[in-house]
């Protein structure tokens, strides 16, 4: 199974992209992944909500993906997994704001949490939710 | 009871895992495996069917024999593959203690496959290769949980 994404963009007091995935999150796609919000970014997305209600899988590879995408919508470049410490920028807030996740299934939140990266993030019930709360 | 044990031979393209993931899940379905025990033998094979591709035989072609089978009241996944000597029993835990925005991102393949499973065994194939040896018991609980 691929993985299909679908974004639509809102307009609001503060305009928010919503990147919605459906499928399985995996090694063999997600550096599309990160290049789609690098695009997203390049064309002005500035806060971004990754909706994971259709997302079936996710391997440690789209934990890779979720660690760049935080980055570049932070400015940054993202990181290079081979650099080791050297590439990673110490100014990040624990919990950041740019980037917001959506109604993981609890296999994809299991391993968020068992990662640590659930630190990163604000996880919300489902879209309406994170919508409400930019 | 009928055993259950399925066998499927891919090349190493990562573009392939899916059905790897695929069949893994039909296993578990067969033995009546609940959610997150599918979960985690889907993440595990995944993880570790990547480790191969990707460490083990970087780019150069070959395959990745993978069994999935209840053994009692387990589910026992094997990987045989022909690239060089790759033992992911001996990667380091990753420090979960930094925080996730000052840790490298990658290396947590192998962290994965020691929470899903109960027992993951490493040995050198005979005449070349590797030989992975995964098993999770049958519980309905997460390991952290048991």
């Amino acid at each position: 199974m691929a993985l299909e994404t679908t974004i639509e963009h809102v307009d609001g007091t503060t305009p928010v992209t919503v990147l919605a995935l459906d499928g399985e999150l995996d090694a063999s796609n997600f550096e599309e992944l990160i290049d789609t919000v690098r695009q997203l970014y390049d064309d002005g997305t500035r806060r971004l909500i990754i909706d994971l209600a259709a997302l079936r899988f996710m391997a440690s590879s789209g934990l890779v993906a979720l660690h760049s995408i935080v980055r570049i919508m932070h400015g940054e470049p993202p990181p290079d997994p081979e650099a080791g410490w050297s590439a990673l920028h110490p100014d990040l807030s624990t919990t950041q704001s740019e980037v917001q996740l959506a109604a993981p299934q609890p296999g994809v939140a299991r391993v968020l949490a068992r990662t640590g990266l659930d630190r990163l993030f604000t996880v919300h019930p489902d879209r309406a939710a994170a919508l409400a709360a930019v | 009871m009928i055993g259950t044990r399925r066998r499927l031979r891919v090349p190493a393209d990562l573009d392939r895992l899916a059905e790897v993931r695929s069949m893994v899940r039909d296993v578990a379905e067969a033995c009546d495996a609940q959610p997150v025990c599918l979960d985690d033998l889907v993440q595990a094979v995944d993880e570790a069917a990547t480790n191969v591709i990707v460490h083990g035989y970087r780019g150069t072609p070959g395959h990745l024999d993978v069994t999935a089978e209840q053994v009692g009241e387990d589910v026992v996944i094997t990987i045989a593959d022909e690239a060089p000597p790759f033992d992911p029993t001996g990667v380091p835990e990753p420090d979960l203690s930094i925080p996730p925005e000052h840790r490298t991102p990658g290396g947590m393949g192998v962290h994965l496959i020691r929470l899903a499973m109960d027992e993951v065994r490493y040995a050198p194939r005979p005449g070349g290769g590797n030989i992975l040896t995964m098993a999770r018991r049958l519980d309905p609980r997460p390991k952290e949980e048991r």
